[in-house]
């Protein structure tokens, strides 16, 4: 069964590895885009699904990430490739920043403190506008990259999932766990939460950051509304909650599922797809907070490494 | 059984693949012209507007025989008011849909982000409702603009002031793309027309209260007031004004004011407000009135304002063109526009190498009596302006 | 190109955030009241403030009578909303985790917003009953937020009656602070978070409405004031019913302030890095609330 799984995941990524010789520019558009969403929703569980701390304002590291890559490419003529890494170190140094007073607060005021946080990050950047352009937006020098940022996105959703593979498997992961199920009992059991809730924090912060900064490279321009919007945050924790929190694949496959049904259905309800979102959401809540894997997991007793 | 199923499985194929190759001559197929527009979102209402200009377009130019023999048809997605939507979508009618052209969607800031794409795959695109400068000046060769830039909407207004010896202007302005680059301009056309300027400050998209800000102008007192703005702001402004007591000599809005809800909901407190428009039914450009009348009865009760007409008027140059190019080969479509000098319902167009518009222009109006009256420029004008404006104790 | 700042202008601007204040903790009062009650963090609260919104302004659009009157229909059909939101969803959210309350209100509140973009439309609306304002001295207070004020503190004074003085009210205080104790002393909890979900939409209703006269109505302008209510409920603490009418007006405040000082694009981020400074430093509300 295990080996049927790996030679399917193997197949699986070599014939995404080859899909865009054969690829339209909107093909390869529109997996860039749910490499992105994969990516999101999984650095989301890192913290979130792991934890049980609500990021609710992930977005910011996006966003952080964008800019941040969008400068160095833009003013500072940086190549898009170590400028999306620097993306990903800003993401990090934000939740560096911010994670070691926050992540003191307790549930619903560190979801807020979150919310804030995001909110913060979007008025910084409209305000320093000789730094990232403000309200006027940032353009990148013209590049045509779509393949090779499909390949770099692509490696950052399997390096977020390898590494929601690996944290869940290791002693560390268990430790988070534990901190999720409760924190109280934690500490009593010796164990550091403050230091292991900001690793995973860290860890959680980096690949949206890298990912805001090949997005900002792939459009060619960001403007603050449009790089630290709510409905991203809000997005991203649907698709992690649909596929099943704190699985390593339920985020991959919330995310699957529910950016393919956007796009299968947007095209065609123009008014009612922001409806239709809003009702799976109220569906997903109420009636599969665990997510499929994790209704899988508890019905057939699968491995925790699902 | 088997071999009669196998013989009418065989006949129906025959019969799909006989009617598929029936196809009406491909000269008969429409031409099909993509673009990405806001329906939903915050700029829906002028992305409506804007898609009704196009669809009334497609109407009227099949009725006339189409262009090149063939229809023209328009296949639209909403980009709710999203660039980086708007970046997918072209993606898709381009390469997925193979439409033939495109047209430019709503807004300066999603104009920029898709014009990357269109620039791609060297399509051709006429951008009716982009006014940044920024967006023509970067070496691109396949986008046209049809709007009078942003830089220049408040000229009438500083032009106006000089003419009647005001000195001092001050300046506020939405905090995205379009009205910073307004500010941009008005405040080079005001050190060329010997105004100081005395405030700027832009103030955040979707703020709803402005008494801090209009609190300071009231204290520095300038004689004009010139405001960057797209709707609501616009209506908050002028409201809050008059609660303030706020008075300069002159007031112009951008965007916005031009919109008869603008009106309805001021009612007495938009008199004497200046505005700046791309376009007014007014206006001596040809079939101006009547395309308003045939979007009056196609649209009922639905508004119409320079959007509706910029999409309109940048349809009809792009018909121009393709008939003049003969065909719809991008190369030939940019040729033929470089070297075009018409006039649409929406005024003159005629652009420079690098597809930025130099015909169009750009006028303002005073709210007079519940009218819009033309009052700059002076060719153009219907009306004097009322000047000064009247402090708003005396109303 | 600075302005000098007077001190007719810091009144001036005193009284505009004092006048905006008001609303604030009116609106602010009902959230705190859900999260006081249930421990729910109700994104959807603005959007019930819209929804009144558009009451006011249908209201006025069809009858034509003083858009203040609305107030009657409003609140009591907001209540109803309220109540039926909670009575068929949120309560099973009410011991659940936070994330399962935000995104279920979230989902709620997408949802309705776009319904009434596709009922009514994104057209900006407005109700043109009141400009103008009344000068006395350097000082311009303008009549609809003059208006938007009394009646806010006036409710603001009623509901805090109402939980003091009623047995409705007591029991419901009583549940926010211990659901427990609460149900011991033979309270019927479940109806508590019905009426308490209901008199907040009440209240965000009637926010709807005062605002409706004063700023432009369309289907997303709900989502600033449940931010700004966030705020004010992390300034004054949560569960701490008149915490909110001192965070509302602080807000208010603040935010004149800053935009004064500094400018109204600095103001925003005034206001949200106050709210982080807030939790970090007394997590409990500058009045002291509840913590976790």
């Amino acid at each position: 069964m295990k080996r049927a799984f790996q030679v399917a995941l193997g197949v699986l990524l070599l014939a995404l590895a080859l899909y865009p010789t054969i690829a339209t520019g909107y093909g390869i558009r529109f997996m860039l885009q749910l490499f992105m969403w994969i990516a999101l929703a999984q650095s989301w569980n890192l913290i979130s699904g792991l934890t049980g701390y609500v990021s609710f304002g992930h977005v910011a590291f996006f966003g952080t990430g964008a800019y941040a890559t969008g400068i160095l490419v833009a003013n500072h003529g940086w190549h898009w490739m170590p400028a999306s890494l620097m993306g990903g170190v800003a993401g990090a140094i934000l939740a560096l920043i911010i994670g070691y007073p926050c992540l003191r607060l307790k549930g619903p005021y560190f979801a807020i403190s979150m919310l804030g946080l995001n909110e913060v990050m979007r008025v910084l950047v409209s305000y320093f506008e000789g730094l990232t352009g403000g309200g006027s937006g940032l353009s990148l020098p013209a590049l045509h990259a779509s393949v090779q940022i499909y390949y770099a996105t692509g490696l950052a959703a399997v390096a977020v999932t390898a590494t929601a593979f690996v944290i869940i498997t290791s002693r560390f992961g268990l430790r988070l766990m534990t901190i999720r199920e409760d924190e109280v009992a934690a500490e009593a059991m010796g164990i550091d939460t403050a230091r292991y809730k900001l690793y995973a924090f860290l860890l959680s912060a980096f690949v949206p950051g890298v990912v805001g900064g090949l997005q900002a490279r792939d459009q060619g321009y960001i403007e603050p509304i449009a790089v630290f919007p709510l409905l991203t945050t809000i997005t991203m924790i649907v698709m992690a909650l649909f596929g099943g929190k704190g699985t390593v694949w339920g985020p991959a496959l919330g995310a699957v599922t529910l950016f393919v049904f956007q796009e299968l259905v947007w095209a065609r309800f123009l008014y009612l797809h922001q409806v239709l979102f809003g009702a799976i959401i109220i569906v997903v809540v109420l009636l599969m907070p665990r997510g499929i894997l994790g209704i899988l997991q508890q019905r057939y007793q699968l491995p925790r490494t699902i | 059984m088997r071999t009669a199923f196998r013989s009418v499985t065989g006949l129906v194929t025959a019969l799909v693949v006989l009617a598929g190759s029936w196809t009406p001559a491909a000269a008969q197929a429409p031409i099909k012209i993509g673009a990405s527009l806001s329906l939903t979102g915050t700029y829906a209402a002028l992305g409506q507007n804007q898609q009704r200009g196009y669809q009334l377009c497609a109407k009227h130019t099949n009725e006339k025989g189409g262009v090149l023999g063939r229809k023209i048809e328009f296949v639209l997605y909403d980009d709710q008011s999203q660039p980086a939507t708007g970046v997918r979508l072209y993606e898709k009618l381009i390469t997925q849909d193979k439409v033939d052209l495109v047209m430019g969607p709503y807004s300066s800031a999603i104009t920029e982000a898709v014009a990357n794409v269109t620039e791609k795959y060297k399509m051709p695109v006429v951008a009716p409702m982009a006014s940044t400068t920024s967006i023509f000046k970067k070496g691109r060769k396949f986008i046209f603009m049809v709007q009078s830039a942003a830089e220049v909407y408040l000229e009438g207004l500083v032009e106006m002031a000089a003419k009647r010896g005001l000195k001092t202007v001050a300046i506020i302005n939405e905090d995205t793309l379009f009205p910073k680059a307004t500010v941009q301009g008005t405040i080079e056309l005001a050190k060329k027309n010997g105004l100081q300027v005395v405030f700027v400050e832009a103030y955040p998209k979707g703020n709803p209260d402005f008494s801090a800000i209009l609190t300071k102008i009231r204290a520095v007192n300038p004689d004009v007031l010139g405001a960057a703005t797209y709707f609501d702001d616009a209506v908050a402004i002028t409201r809050q004004m008059r609660e303030l007591n706020v008075n300069p000599k002159m007031y112009g809005v951008t965007v916005g004011g031009d919109l008869p809800t603008f009106y309805q909901l001021l009612g007495k407190n938009a008199e004497f407000v200046y505005g700046a428009t791309q376009w007014e039914v007014e206006l001596p450009y040809p079939g101006a009135k009547e395309f308003q009348l045939a979007y009056s009865m196609e649209f009922p009760g639905r508004d119409i304002s320079y959007h509706s007409a910029g999409g309109y008027g940048g349809c009809q140059a792009l018909v121009e063109a393709i008939k003049r190019a003969g065909s719809l080969d991008g190369e030939k479509i940019r040729e033929a526009i470089l070297k075009m000098d018409i006039n649409t319902v929406y005024g003159g167009f005629r652009v420079d190498p690098d597809g930025f518009q130099i015909s169009h222009k750009m006028v303002m109006f005073q709210w007079q009596e519940g009218k819009k009256v033309i009052v700059w420029p002076d060719q153009l004008a219907a009306g004097k302006a009322r000047f000064p404006t009247p402090p708003w104790v005396q109303r | 190109m600075g302005v000098t700042i007077t001190p007719e202008m810091v009144g001036q601007v005193v009284v505009s955030g004092l006048l905006a204040g008001a609303l604030y903790s009116m609106v602010a009062l009902g959230l705190a009241l859900i999260f006081g009650v249930m421990r729910v963090i109700n994104v959807a609260h603005g959007t019930i403030l819209m929804l009144g919104a558009y009451t006011t302004f249908w209201w006025f659009q069809l009858l034509g009578i003083n858009p203040y009157l609305s107030l009657l229909v409003s609140m009591p059909l907001m209540f109803l909303l309220g109540v039926f939101l909670q009575r068929s969803m949120v309560h099973r959210v009410v011991d659940a985790p936070e994330l399962s309350s935000l995104l279920l209100t979230f989902g709620i509140s997408i949802a309705l917003v776009n319904v009434t973009q596709y009922a009514f439309s994104s057209d900006v609306r407005s109700v043109e009953f009141l400009t103008g304002s009344f000068l006395i001295g350097p000082l311009a207070l303008s009549k609809s937020r003059l208006i938007s004020f009394a009646v806010a503190i006036a409710l603001t004074l009623l509901a805090f009656w109402f939980l003091q003085k009623t047995k409705l009210g007591k029991a419901i205080r009583a549940t926010s602070q211990s659901r427990e104790v609460a149900m011991v002393c033979g309270i019927d909890v479940q109806r508590i978070h019905l009426y308490a979900f209901g008199m907040a939409s009440a209240l965000a209703a009637a926010g709807g409405t005062l605002v409706a006269v004063i700023i432009a109505i369309q289907p997303e302008m709900g989502q600033i004031y449940t931010l700004k209510s966030f705020l004010v409920i992390v300034l004054g603490g949560a569960g701490n019913y008149p915490g909110a009418l001192l965070g509302g007006m602080l807000l208010g405040l603040v935010e004149q302030l800053a935009s004064l000082f500094l400018t109204t694009q600095v103001s925003e981020a005034v206001a949200y890095v106050l709210l982080v400074l807030v939790l970090l430093l007394r997590p409990t509300g500058l009045l002291g609330g509840r913590s976790t």
